[in-house]
């Protein structure tokens, strides 16, 4: 492999990861922000049957 | 629960980090000369040296975080050193996977028993047991403890680390950037150290922005858990 095959190796692994974490952190976040919008959905209904 | 960092300042923080990323790429790979020795595969530098610092200040966060979890028991300090641990851990992966691609053409081999190395290794080994260990744990305060003992025990492998190419023979060289007797500018050409800077600033950002993210993942998380405990009662 060319010195420049090593760099294009590193950099692909290193941003392509680096990627790939970001999206996967954004889908959790998502998941747990419609979880939470969920619970104050059911806490609101729940507090308008007690009434 | 409150996040940290309001939502349009992350947005700002993350596109400052992605300029400064492209910034970094194209002074890394195309204005940056090559090296008179190593040739185009000293570039890999760029990655390695941001990476590797950006790990170190991942785990001192994590040691931060740690020593004020078991002091004052808050668990926005747990929450601060798990999701600094958890991006810790993917810096230094990538650390050592740049270092391996950059030793092949410049040593001859792709991984070799340093000193360094075999720290920057148990290191990382350390620090996914930190993560195993949480997951492992079923009562939460517990692993949250015993998370925190292994983090700042963690984070005393960094000073060995850096002090390993003084103290042992190792194939690995001493710093360019952090040694006593000369300044970084006197040992580096001014092109390399603008693009190591720019992208050791693009790294730090970046790390910022994933850790923002991360923590108010965390919190929502543990926001989540209270909600549910609180129905369920």
């Amino acid at each position: 492999m060319s010195s420049w095959g090593y760099v294009f190796l590193a950099y692909g692994i290193v941003w392509s990861t680096l990627l790939l974490y970001l999206f996967s952190l954004k889908r959790r976040f998502r998941r747990a922000q419609r979880e939470v919008a969920q619970l104050s959905s059911a806490e609101e209904l729940q507090k308008h049957a007690q009434k | 629960m409150q996040a940290t960092v309001p939502k349009n300042r992350k947005g700002y923080l993350g596109a400052l980090a992605l300029i400064l990323v492209i910034v970094g790429l194209y002074w890394g790979l195309i204005h940056a000369p090559p090296d008179a020795y190593q040739g185009n595969a000293q570039r890999i530098m760029y990655l390695h040296i941001p990476s590797i610092l950006t790990a170190y200040l991942s785990f001192f966060l994590v040691f931060v975080g740690s020593c004020l979890y078991l002091w004052k028991r808050e668990k926005r300090d747990d929450i601060l050193a798990h999701s600094a641990a958890e991006i810790g851990v993917l810096f230094t992966a990538l650390t050592i996977v740049e270092g391996s691609i950059w030793g092949k053409p410049t040593w001859g081999v792709w991984w070799t028993w340093d000193a360094r190395l075999t720290l920057t290794a148990i290191l990382l080994l350390i620090f996914v047991g930190y993560l195993m260990l949480r997951s492992l744990i079923e009562e939460e305060s517990r692993a949250a403890s015993a998370a925190a003992i292994l983090g700042i025990i963690g984070f005393l492998d960094i000073p060995l680390i850096h002090m390993s190419v003084y103290w042992w023979r190792t194939l690995h060289q001493p710093p360019s950037i952090l040694r006593p007797d000369k300044a970084p500018w006197d040992n580096i050409h001014p092109a390399m150290l603008t693009a190591l800077a720019i992208n050791f600033v693009a790294f730090i950002l970046l790390y910022f922005y994933l850790l923002s993210l991360r923590f108010r993942l965390g919190e929502m998380t543990e926001e989540i858990k209270t909600r549910r405990m609180d129905r369920g009662r």
